[in-house]
């Protein structure tokens, strides 16, 4: 299964579904929940043509204050109203002294922060009565570091029992960044947790930064990068991000195929007995 | 919590900086990717507030605009975890904070105030009007309403004018009513006469036009058959429009 996240932008050719045709869709609660009027009418649409995972904004897992409940309630109505078949959300926060700032913010790579995450993953995924997928996110600048990001991410999944969304452009990113080992560090994650692949571009700004835009198509290294992952896995979904700069629809639809074809090459024996 | 004080307070000095754009010392942090943090999220916020607020962004002096916008990020916990709802921190930290005031820009709260209303409507869950029948007596049945409205009350006609000296020189009693269209889910607004709002309002409460009617010396009003005549004509005009869906049979 290749998705593409469903933005206000394409509604209406994801819809028509003539110059692309995605096999699932993906969108954040938080662009959807509690609205009415037309982008209602197009949301009840498109869930009626395809299957729906959603990908969560505000969750803010690694705050320092408290969940906050009342969301997590309007979310959980949502996800059920909706028939979601998969909730996943960042290992980062965007809230802060109870301000949201609206964007995924590194979290200190610390013990006291896995114990703190990982209790709060349990404490959602009781809530919510489904498993959480917290995805990998790419991050510019690491931040009172006392262990490696790749331990600190194994101790999350292994704390608190928590899939993970492995975006592959974020480790391709964040490799760049802070000059690790895509590969190497891929590897080393618990790759039987993986439940969810997302796929997109970036943009490099400067000699030693890449951002992570979703607004560039995605580069050959990072599609090498998916081949080279998709080997070591079991199939899950995968999903195209293009969040900005929207091209024609042939060219996502491109993407979505070169996706596709790496998919049943490397999964097709999957296929074959799954289906 | 398992967090410790030590972890509690980097993440409080990254956020704040994320919200300030003043730098604080944080361990192990590239101040230039720092940076790029406060660019992103600053963008966001700029964005949201820029396309919630078109006339106020267009029309106030850009420099007062600036200072706001960095006031408010700043110092103003944004409680929105949907981005959309943004533009209603913002217009609620103007009015706690008196900014119409401050920043001597008299008509801020009916510009704000009338520019949400739109952002609101057409973003809001869906309103079930009262159970209804297309045909009735306009003067003896209760109407049916569209939910899916606001009836705002002006001190300057924000909803006509944008430049600072025309609107200051009208100050007055304005009345809109700014309401969702259920088929297409435009948004759509008519100013009301201070009679036709109070129609609206008390027609929207319940009352009939007759009662009304009968009420209407008390306001000074002289009711006559064009008197009448107008107001149902504006009752069809809004039915015309959506707004008015039908009667309300007992
Ligand atoms: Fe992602």
């Amino acid at each position: 299964m290749v998705g593409i996240g469903f933005r206000r932008d394409f509604a209406a050719e994801l819809l028509n579904g003539d110059q692309i045709r995605p096999d699932f869709i993906e969108f954040a609660p938080e662009n959807w929940m509690n609205i009415g009027g037309y982008w209602k009418k197009q949301l009840h649409k498109a869930v009626e043509k395809y299957p729906v995972l959603c990908h969560g904004l505000s969750l803010s897992i690694g705050s320092p204050e408290p969940l906050d409940l009342d969301f997590l309630r309007y979310v959980k109505s949502f996800l059920n109203e909706y028939r979601v078949q998969l909730y996943s959300e960042h290992l980062s926060y965007s809230k802060c002294d109870n301000a949201h700032m609206y964007d995924l913010l590194p979290i200190p790579f610390r013990k006291d922060a896995v114990a703190h995450i990982a209790e709060r993953i349990m404490q959602v995924q009781d809530f919510l009565q489904r498993p959480l997928v917290m995805e990998i996110v790419s991050y510019y600048t690491p931040v009172a570091a006392e262990m490696s990001e790749v331990d600190f991410i194994r101790e999350i999944v292994k704390a608190s029992g928590c899939q993970l969304l492995l975006d592959v452009n974020n480790i391709y990113v964040n490799a760049f960044n802070h000059g690790y080992n895509a590969r190497e560090f891929i590897s080393q994650l618990p790759l039987d947790k993986v439940a969810y692949i997302h796929m997109a571009g970036h943009e490099q700004v400067a000699p030693d930064l890449i951002i992570d835009t979703h607004g560039q198509p995605i580069i050959d290294p990072v599609f090498e990068l998916f081949e080279w992952t998709v080997q070591r896995l079991h199939p899950v979904p995968v999903l195209l991000e293009r969040d900005y700069n929207i091209p024609q629809m042939g060219e996502l639809n491109g993407e979505l195929q070169r996706l596709k074809n790496i998919c049943q090459q490397h999964w097709h024996k999957h296929y074959e007995t799954v289906g | 919590m398992k967090l410790s004080a030590d972890t509690y307070r980097i993440q409080q000095d990254f956020s704040r900086f994320i919200r300030t754009g003043r730098q604080v010392p944080v361990p192990g942090v590239k101040p230039a990717a720092m940076a790029h943090y406060r660019r992103l999220v600053y963008n966001v916020v700029c964005d949201a507030l820029e396309t919630g607020y078109p006339i106020a962004f267009a029309n106030l002096p850009r420099k007062k605009w600036e200072r706001m916008v960095y006031k408010f990020f700043s110092t103003h916990a944004c409680t929105a975890y949907q981005v959309w709802k943004l533009p209603l921190d913002f217009y609620t930290c103007a009015v706690e904070n008196s900014w119409d005031e401050q920043y001597d820009i008299p008509y801020l709260y009916d510009l704000l105030s009338f520019e949400w209303a739109e952002m609101e409507l057409y973003n809001m869950e869906d309103q079930a009007p009262p159970a209804y029948v297309p045909g009735g007596d306009w003067l003896s049945d209760p109407i049916a309403f569209n939910q899916e409205y606001r009836l705002l009350h002006f001190k300057y006609p924000v909803h006509r004018e944008v430049g600072r000296r025309r609107l200051l020189n009208q100050v007055g009693a304005y009345f809109v009513l700014v309401y969702r269209m259920p088929d297409s889910g435009d948004i759509h607004f008519t100013e009301l006469s201070p009679w036709l709002a109070f129609v609206t309002e008390q027609l929207l409460a319940g009352i009939t036009l007759t009662d009304i009617l009968a009420y209407a010396p008390q306001l000074n009003m002289v009711v006559n058959n064009k008197l009448q005549e107008d107001t149902i004509a504006f009752l069809q005009h809004l039915r015309e429009k959506q707004m008015v869906m039908g009667f309300i049979k007992q």
